[in-house]
């Protein structure tokens, strides 16, 4: 297929039509004059007849009369001069014969009248008039036979009988010239009236054509204008249907062949790899889509080639080949026109239209296509991102599902907690409270126990019973567990009832750690284990719950000596910060057993130990560490364990050099309930 | 008017004539009607019988004859058309002679005729001719004694009686405008040397022996 473009072929040109209405008006002259001219012959006829009957009806001879030799002339003669051009007039009207013959005949009869009027110059006027009457032919051309028989009877007649033709017995045998003269004479008027009148015609066929073809131009793009219309109109519809891409095409396809006179319009998309044209929509003549089309690689084929040039291709008022949009169906016969053009969307390439047809497009309906092209490519596009859309709307749905399900599931679970949270709040005021006073009321009877035994074993060594002596101890041994388990609980109740408050003072770290040292120095010996202290520089002065951090601390090393066997325990003292605050690290470390990460992470849990045998193995409440950390948060401190198994365990406890007041301690302690 | 509404059929006929045909009837056409003109003027152009007039005024003629000029007699057809040319060149004689000759206009009628049928306008233009004076000829015998045979026929004596021209007055039927007989005449009025002495009369017949 030859690609290219062209002018559509304009209609009929102005003069061409000029020439015809010319024509028209010229046969409509020959006709009317033509009828005029019958009318006048029969009328000249019986004029004639009766003109006879009254002037000389009856020829006489002596007392007998006949009918006179005139009133047959006039019948038979002026019947032949008469009828014949007056019939033809009637049966072929507007035919040259016949208005040549007409013109003769008007010109016999001016002879005849003429020399029935013995030549009265008078008559001669009949010539004049009659050529006048010829005139109005517009035919300059009638005028010269015409001419011509007057020209011959005149010289004819002047030659053999002047008397008939010019009332004198004697004249010039060029008499007749001068007679022909003044007939040409006025030819002369008459052929210049005749070509003036034919110049007005041609003037007012030439307006005519001129306006009938501005009437055809506004016609033409009134109907373009509609047909604009209702083609963008059915494709605004088929685009803005909600309706799927295949449908939508299909639409913008029939719509686009139904302005046209048996056309053929296609739509292929580009694929998602941009290699292929798919064809989505086939309206038309051929509308089965199928076949070789139904996949062009782009580059391949017309239909490819204009996915490559981005550039429309139009072919016009010539064979065109079908075959770029049906190679199978498409027959090529009678198709003249082929329209395609890419369908882009701000240069980028969604798919190509094509259109063949019939007859020519014309500009205006190349502009329509072309329009509607642009408004297909949106279409594709936004169809395309509607489909993306709706996708991710899929997504998003099901994703808010699984989302609201789990904030209904979430929230069940945060109800349950609540409460659960709240019952064990309940529960844990009940437990705190019922510790707190059975703790009271239990440490009063152990005291009491506890003293007691003392009181035993010393009245039983001042009397010398030494049998009683073990198992008083064993008495008071248990009975100082018991107290030191209660007091524990009791502690760590009454951080969970947030009725633990500090006493802040303001104490030397090494005097306290010294007293401290001392303190656990037996325990410490007590596995074989060394104690190394080290203080980094700055460690002097702070301000806090002197007990409770020499609770901490002794706890920690307790722990430390208890876990360690010949092994080494080491108590590190250093300046450091907690958010951007002064505070001081005390770090415990040991060789000892050490812990997994299990055990490690649940080490600071009251009543929690490495394992069920490690209170039987190593002894102790399992309240220890949970104290621990609970005295530092109360503090505004941290603690952090790290531990490896047989390795040792490394715990860090950072102060605030300066404890803030009781009610940090409390907010601190609240929000540590509240998690 | 339509083709179809014309009754014959050889009209349509002639309609789808072939061009070689249509030229041939307007030969035939051209020719019936020069033919026919040539045969009118072939009519027109035919004299009437020619009189045989005595030479000296007749002597049974009951007209009185002027003696101090010439006398002019017509003999006339009363209903013949012809005539009335015949009547204006008269008048253009009369009006044309120097010497006005004593003019008898004699209109032929037949005496079985009913009253006044010479009585035409041919005898009204006649008796309005100056110095004219008409006369009804009685079965034509004042004809016959100037041996006339033609309506038209004029004869002028001159005042001794004797026949100085005898002829017609027009150059053809009907025919008004100059012509021989009328010159002649005029000339010989106005005793001036004639074309000739006689000329052919145009007319109808003034008795029963064909037209």
């Amino acid at each position: 297929m030859a690609t290219g473009s062209s002018t559509p072929t304009a209609p009929a040109t102005a003069p061409t039509r000029a020439d015809a209405l010319f024509g028209e008006y010229e046969r409509d002259i020959y006709r009317r004059t033509d009828r005029l001219f019958a009318w006048l012959m029969a009328l000249q006829w019986i004029a004639g007849i009766l003109f006879a009957l009254w002037v000389s009806p009856l020829a006489w001879s002596g007392t007998v009369s006949t009918v006179h030799v005139h009133v047959w002339a006039a019948v038979v003669l002026g019947g032949i001069v008469c009828l014949f051009p007056a019939i033809l007039a009637v049966v072929q009207p507007g035919e040259p014969s016949t208005r040549y013959t007409i013109a003769v005949a008007q010109m016999l009869m001016s002879a005849l009248l003429i020399h029935l009027t013995g030549g009265r110059i008078e008559t001669h006027f009949h010539v004049f008039g009659s050529l006048a009457f010829l005139a109005f032919y517009r035919d300059w051309r009638v005028l010269i036979p015409a001419t011509v028989v007057v020209a011959l009877d005149h010289m004819l007649r002047g030659i053999f009988w002047p008397q008939s033709v010019y009332g004198v017995l004697v004249t010039s045998h060029w008499r007749w010239v001068e007679h022909a003269a003044w007939v040409v004479f006025e030819d002369i008027f008459l052929i210049v009236s005749c070509r003036r009148s034919s110049a007005e015609m041609r003037e007012r066929a030439e307006r005519t054509a001129a306006l009938e073809q501005e009437v055809r131009t506004r016609q033409q793009a009134e109907n373009d204008a509609r047909s604009l219309a209702a083609l963008t109109s059915a494709v605004g519809l088929a685009l803005t249907k909600p309706t799927d891409l295949d449908r939508m095409l299909q639409g913008c396809a029939d719509a686009l062949v139904a302005d046209l006179d048996e056309g053929l319009a296609r739509i292929w998309t580009l694929s998602e790899s941009g290699e292929m044209l798919e064809l989505r929509a086939s309206g038309g003549t051929y509308p089965v889509a199928d076949g070789a089309q139904s996949r062009v690689r782009v580059g391949s084929s017309t239909i490819g080639a204009i996915a490559v040039t981005r550039k429309p291709v139009l072919t016009n008022s010539r064979r065109a080949d079908a075959s770029p949009v049906d190679s199978n169906q498409a027959p090529a016969d009678g198709i003249v026109a082929f329209a395609g053009y890419p369908l882009l969307v701000d240069s980028k390439l969604v798919g190509v239209m094509a259109i063949v047809s019939r007859r020519d497009f014309s500009t205006a309906a190349l502009e329509s296509m072309a329009a509607v092209a642009d408004a297909v490519a949106v279409g594709v596009e936004r169809k395309r991102a509607e489909a993306e859309l709706a996708r991710h709307a899929r997504h998003l749905e099901a994703a808010h599902d699984t989302q609201r399900k789990n904030a209904q599931q979430l929230a069940a679970l945060v109800e349950e907690l609540r409460v659960a949270h709240k019952r064990a709040e309940a529960a844990t005021r009940a437990k705190s409270d019922f510790l707190a006073s059975m703790s009271h009321e239990l440490r009063t009877p152990l005291n009491a126990i506890i003293l007691y035994s003392e009181l035993l074993q010393e009245l039983a060594d001042d009397q010398d019973q030494r049998s009683f002596i073990v198992d008083l101890q064993r008495i008071q041994s248990a009975g100082k567990h018991l107290l030191e388990l209660i007091n524990g609980i009791l502690d760590l109740s009454k951080i969970e009832a947030g009725k633990m408050t500090v006493a802040l003072e303001t104490f030397e770290i090494r005097e306290m750690i010294d007293e401290l040292l001392d303190t656990v120095e037996p325990l410490v010996k007590k596995n074989d284990n060394t104690l190394t202290l080290t203080c980094g520089v700055g460690v002097d002065a702070m301000t806090a719950d002197l007990t409770k951090t020499r609770q901490i601390l002794l706890n920690l090393l307790s722990n430390a000596a208890k876990f360690t066997r010949g092994g080494a325990i080491d108590l590190d003292v250093q300046r450091c910060e907690i958010d951007g605050r002064a505070a001081i690290a005390f770090t415990v470390r040991d060789t000892g057993v050490g812990m997994t990460p299990e055990q490690t992470a649940k080490v600071f849990d009251p009543f929690t130990q490495a394992d069920v045998t490690t209170a039987r193995k190593y002894g102790g409440t399992g309240l220890g560490l949970a104290l621990v950390s609970r005295f530092c948060r109360l503090m505004g401190g941290q603690v952090t364990a790290e531990s490896q198994p047989g390795v040792g365990s490394r715990f860090v406890v950072r102060l605030p050099v300066a404890v803030v007041s009781e009610t940090t301690e409390t907010a601190v302690l609240s929000r540590d309930s509240a998690a | 008017m339509p083709a179809t509404s014309v009754p014959f059929h050889i009209v349509k006929r002639l309609a789808l004539a072939p061009r070689v045909w249509r030229v041939a009837l307007a030969a035939i056409w051209l020719a019936a009607a020069a033919a026919g003109l040539w045969m009118l003027w072939r009519y027109d152009n035919t004299p009437g019988e020619a009189a045989r007039a005595p030479e000296q005024w007749p002597a049974l003629a009951t007209m009185a004859r002027a003696s101090d000029r010439p006398t002019l007699v017509m003999l006339a057809h009363p209903h013949c058309t012809c005539t009335r040319a015949s009547l204006g060149e008269l008048a253009e004689t009369i009006a044309r002679a120097r010497t006005s000759p004593r003019t008898y206009v004699l209109f032929m009628a037949p005496a079985r005729f009913e009253k006044d049928w010479e009585k035409t306008d041919l005898w009204q233009t006649a008796a309005a001719l100056p110095g004219a004076t008409v006369v009804r000829d009685d079965d034509g015998r004042m004809a016959q004694q100037f041996g006339a045979v033609t309506s038209g026929q004029v004869l002028l004596y001159d005042a001794g009686g004797a026949l100085i021209f005898s002829g017609g007055i027009t150059g053809a039927r009907a025919h008004a405008g100059d012509n021989v007989g009328r010159q002649s005449l005029v000339a010989l009025l106005n005793r001036e040397p004639a074309i000739q002495r006689g000329s052919k009369v145009f007319g109808c017949s003034l008795f029963d022996r064909g037209i």
